[in-house]
Parts: C-alpha cells; sequence; structure tokens
C-alpha cells in the first residue's frame, strides 16, 4: 500500500492491516483518529477535512519514510480522510508493523505527531448551533498564517480555501515599514541585499530568524554539523525530531516556511582556507556566528580581503562580545584587536563551558540587529567598538577600538615551530579501537562531566582534562607518542598544535573527534 | 597607591570569582596591575592572550595608571 494517502471514502482499518503485515514482524501498533463531539467548549455535529493534495501526500510520505528510519520498523503506512465526516467517523489511520513493540509504539507516535504538525489539512467544524469555523490547521498556525486563514474561513470559500491559503498568502512587512527610518525606500534595500551567515548554532538561530523576517532577498548558510540533541535549548529552530540532520537543510525549510521571499543558499560544509573568499565574495555582508577562533579569524581575514562588512559575536557562559567590522581605513580587524590570535580550547566554548540560551539569543539578536543598521544606514557616525554584554548583571560596554598600525590584517601569523613539520596534525580512524590499535596513547582531554556519558567498553583511561591542562594543575608529558581526543576535534587540534611547538613531534589530534568516530 | 576600579570577563571573572573589584594598587601600568591580579588570583592565561580597556577605550598595556581609572580586562571569547 502506498505509505500515505487520502481517502474520500470511510477508511478501513481492516483493509490496511494487509498492507503492513510482514513475515519479519512480530507485531503491530495502531492509531485511529476520531471525529469527537465536541471542541473548546463547543458541541460539534460534523465536519469535513480538506487537503492540498499534491504538497500533502509528498510531505506524509516524507513522514512514514522518516518514522521507518528513525525506528527500524518494518512497515509504516497512514491514511487520512478528507470530505464530510460525522461523529464517530475515522479521521486518521496510522498502522506500524515491527519485530518489537517499543519502535511500533514510537513509530506511530511520530507518524500521527508530526502529520496533524506539518501536513498540509485543513478541519472545518459544524456545531449544533449551525455555526461553523475553520480549526486546527496546525501546519497554518506554525507558518503564521493565521490571519489570512481566518479571512478566508470568513468568506466561506471552501473550494479554494486550501489554494488560495497557498498562493495568496504575503509577508507583511508593514510594522518595520513604519518606522520613518525604514520605509518603503528601506524595505527596498533590504529585499536587494544579501547576507552570508557562517554558523547556524545558538548565535546563527536568531540571527536566520530575524534576517528572514526582515526581508532580507537572500540568505546565505554555511555549517557543516548535523543538529545534536544539546544543541536544541539554545538553537530553538530546531526540533527533536531533526536530531541527526544537517542544520542548513533544516534551517533553509523553517527559513522558507517562515518567509518564502527569501532565497536561502544552503553551504553543508564548515569554513575552509579553501572556500571562504569563494563564499564571502557573493555577499554584501557577513555574519560570523561560529564557536572557534580558527573559523572567526578565517573570516576576518576574507571580508578585509573582499573589502566586505561583517558583525562578529562570540559568548561565554552569561556574558558575550559583539564586533562590527567595516572596510574603512580607520576599523579595526578581529586580528588588530587579537594580534596574538587565540587558540581554540584556551577559553571555552558552549559546548564545553555551558551556557544558557538567551544568552547566545541576546548577542544573535544583537548581531542580525547590526545588519540591519548598516544595509538600512542607520550606523552613521558610530564609531568602532567591541561591545561586551553581561546578562547576569545586564550590564554593557562599549570599548572603543583602533586599527592597530602593526596588524597585517589578513595575515595569518603562524604558530612557531608548527610551520615546516611535515608530519599531519590530525589523524582520521574509523573506530576507537582502530585509534588504540595504532600505537599512540590515547588521551582524552574532554571535561570530566563531558565522559560520563561514554559507553561502556569505549572509554579512553587516560584523561588529561583541558582545563587542568590550561590552569597549569596538570603537565602534559615532554616525551612520547599520543592521540588528542575531545568530542569534535577543535580543542585536541589546538592541544596538538600547541604541544608541536613544545618539541614534542609525534602527538596528533583525532580528526573530527569523537562524534566523527560514531557516525 | 591608587584606587582602580576592575571588571573581569569571562574566565577571568570564573577565577577571580567576581566580576568586578576595587583594589589599592602601587601598579604604575596596566600590565603591572594584571600581574599582580594574576598572582593574587592565579590567573592562567598569560598576558599576551588579554586585551586591557582602560576608561572605556581599549589600550596598550604600558599605558601609565591613574587614580579612579576603570579597568577592563578581556579575554577572547570564541562560544557561539
Amino acid at each position: 500500500m502506498q505509505a500515505f494517502s487520502f481517502s474520500s471514502a470511510p477508511l478501513e482499518p481492516g483493509r490496511y492491516h494487509a498492507g503492513i503485515e510482514d513475515p519479519a514482524a512480530g507485531g503491530y501498533a495502531s492509531f485511529e483518529g476520531w471525529v469527537r463531539d465536541h471542541n473548546e467548549g463547543r458541541t460539534v455535529e460534523r465536519l469535513e477535512y480538506e487537503a492540498f493534495e499534491s504538497l500533502a501526500v509528498k510531505e506524509g510520505e516524507r513522514i512514514v519514510a522518516e518514522a521507518v528510519a528513525k525506528f527500524g520498523v518494518t512497515r509504516a503506512a497512514c491514511v487520512h480522510r478528507v470530505g464530510s465526516l460525522a461523529i464517530g467517523d475515522l479521521a486518521v489511520w496510522v498502522g506500524v508493523s515491527s519485530a518489537h513493540r517499543g519502535e511500533a509504539f514510537a513509530a506511530c507516535r511520530y507518524i500521527i505527531d508530526e502529520v496533524k504538525h506539518r501536513v498540509p489539512i485543513w478541519k472545518k467544524e459544524h456545531y449544533t448551533d449551525g455555526d461553523s469555523g475553520w480549526v486546527n490547521c496546525e501546519r497554518c498556525a506554525a507558518a503564521a498564517h493565521a490571519h489570512e486563514h481566518a479571512h478566508l474561513h470568513a468568506t466561506g470559500d471552501f473550494a479554494s480555501h486550501g489554494h488560495e491559503h497557498a498562493a495568496a498568502v504575503q509577508h507583511d512587512y508593514s510594522r518595520q515599514i513604519a518606522l520613518p527610518e525604514v520605509g518603503r525606500a528601506g524595505q527596498a534595500k533590504l529585499a536587494a541585499a544579501s547576507v552570508l551567515v557562517v554558523g547556524a548554532g545558538g548565535l546563527g538561530v536568531p540571527v536566520l530568524q530575524y534576517l528572514a523576517a526582515a526581508g532580507i532577498g537572500r540568505i546565505g548558510i554555511v555549517d557543516g554539523d548535523v543538529i545534536e540533541a544539546s544543541n536544541l535549548h539554545r538553537q530553538p529552530l530546531y526540533g527533536i525530531a531533526d536530531v541527526g540532520r544537517p542544520k542548513v537543510a533544516v534551517a533553509a525549510e523553517r527559513l522558507h516556511a517562515l518567509n518564502s521571499d527569501v532565497r536561502i543558499e544552503t553551504h553543508e560544509t564548515k569554513a575552509t582556507v579553501e572556500n571562504v573568499d569563494g563564499l564571502v565574495k557573493n555577499f554584501d555582508l557577513v555574519v560570523e556566528c561560529t564557536d572557534n577562533f580558527r573559523a572567526k579569524f578565517l573570516v576576518s581575514d576574507a571580508v578585509v580581503r573582499a573589502l566586505k562588512p561583517a558583525v562578529f559575536a562570540s559568548v561565554h557562559q552569561y556574558e558575550g562580545q559583539v564586533q562590527v567590522y567595516r572596510p574603512l581605513p580607520h576599523w579595526p580587524c578581529l586580528r588588530c584587536l587579537w594580534p596574538e590570535a587565540p587558540r581554540d580550547g584556551m577559553v571555552g566554548n558552549c559546548a564545553e563551558a555551558g551556557v544558557l540560551g538567551p544568552v547566545p539569543a541576546t548577542l544573535g539578536a544583537l548581531q542580525a540587529m547590526q545588519v540591519l543598521k548598516r544595509l538600512l544606514g542607520l550606523d552613521a557616525g558610530e564609531a568602532p567598538a567591541l561591545v561586551t554584554v553581561d546578562l547576569l548583571s545586564l550590564e554593557t560596554r562599549r570599548l572603543i577600538a583602533r586599527r592597530n598600525p602593526a596588524c597585517d590584517h589578513d595575515q595569518p601569523g603562524e604558530p612557531a615551530g608548527v610551520e615546516g613539520t611535515s608530519a599531519p596534525l590530525e589523524l582520521e580512524f574509523a573506530t576507537l579501537a582502530e585509534a588504540f590499535e595504532s600505537g599512540l596513547e590515547l588521551v582524552d582531554i574532554r571535561e570530566t562531566w563531558e565522559r560520563m556519558h561514554d559507553p561502556p567498553g569505549l572509554q579512553i583511561p587516560t584523561h588529561l582534562p583541558l582545563s587542568a591542562l590550561v590552569n597549569g594543575y596538570l603537565q602534559f608529558p615532554t616525551e612520547g607518542r599520543y592521540l588528542i581526543v575531545c568530542a569534535h576535534g577543535v580543542r585536541s587540534l589546538s592541544v596538538t598544535e600547541q604541544l608541536r611547538a613544545q618539541g614534542l613531534a609525534e602527538v596528533f589530534s583525532l580528526k573530527g573527534g569523537l562524534a566523527a568516530l560514531r557516525s | 597607591m591608587n584606587r582602580i576600579e576592575i571588571q573581569y570577563f569571562a574566565v577571568l571573572r570564573e577565577r577571580a570569582g567576581t566580576g568586578r573589584e576595587t583594589v589599592e594598587t602601587a601598579a604604575a601600568t596596566a600590565a603591572e596591575l594584571y600581574d599582580e591580579l594574576a598572582t593574587r588570583h592565579d590567573f592562567g592565561l598569560p598576558r599576551g592572550m588579554l586585551r586591557v580597556a582602560v576608561n572605556d577605550e581599549f589600550a596598550d598595556w604600558s599605558r601609565p595608571l591613574a587614580a579612579g581609572d576603570r579597568v577592563v580586562f578581556i579575554p577572547p571569547v570564541a562560544g557561539g
């Protein structure tokens, strides 16, 4: 049977049952949605369902495929009614067969929840008092189309409802156009602008949301990561069902649903020495939202070379910093401020040091505001500065920064001792067992709390937490052959560079960290 | 001795256990002041990795200090 279909005739679960039978299945779980006689305190007599079928079937099939892949079940299907239904009629049927019951229940739950949330189906309730109303188009609510929806319902134009809904709604910029400094001319400037957002994490999420909502014409997103469950508390653009999917793909979907006026370009990659100039040159402005110095300096160097403005931000626990770069003679770049490019791992990032979600959200919103100011020309007379924000004391500080006459601006100085070393800094292994067999001693530099959830049998006995190394409580041995390991390979690379610079020749960093092994 | 208002950020705040303090110091420059405080609070970060701002403006480490100056030590921050 089809993974997802609509039926204008009454649903027949007995018949669908045969469609998901399989010799490998040890059981079957099903959900039936029925028409009930009340909603929000009103008595319902009957109801009508309408779907935007071409779109809805595709989305429904995608949901069923996701459930099969995510929970490893044998077969799954969903049938949804359209047309006029009476109390007690079946509105939707979901069936899942599986080797074990746990996966079957979970997949069944996933399918019905996602269908209700994502598939464009409208429900019109007819009440006993003769009134009727369109309700429960959760997808519309999610896409912030509720206003137009109510309007269509008032016209009672049932036949064209779904299609009008999908095609006619326009994003409404009236509340920002109303500002005298913005106006229609300002809105046109935003629509003509292109912005590259590097990093779609805690800072990137609010930047992307507010820039897309404001009607920036074209937005590029650069991020090579997939969504992890531990990201969600500070990246609520994503949901638990998105875990494991690429950030750029999910962000593009959500931003398109928010404002389809905006052209979204995705680049599923980290910013690298090889790609950064090519990316930056195609945009008017760059927003740097990554969580590591390597990327921040890479982007700073690229915008200096390309003469593009950029907005940088970083957070640490309860505080953050914002810096705007403009390609003007007296404006400092990141290297002017930090002549000795800091190494990742010397000061914590969010994954290592911990952070509350609203901290990157605040700093990201500040970045989005700086972007709009620049594009709208509202930053006239602003002097270059580093702005610090402390979310505990709610203090902000504007520290005037100047161009450093000694700065080469876009010429990174290689750390002493690393240049000319022929051995690669990073090594790749498929599994931890392979790494152990390499003959190198594995050293785990993660913090103690990060090791707590390591699966049994996959623990690394030698543990030198980076915080203890940085603070000098522990010393790294001065000889030996080591493979430095951390969660994602950023901190370990930094430590490896430092150890090489100190003369330790046979020390390597596990490329991509433990996260790369598991995948 | 000068009375100086000091503010710390990020890892320095954690190490000092406070975001701000006022000290009486004989330190003549920003560098001397940091070295004095680094000893007292056991700061692990070398001065070369930090920036100092005096009275809301980034300054050189050799900048002389005067009574009532507001000094901010800023480590680079990478999180996002």
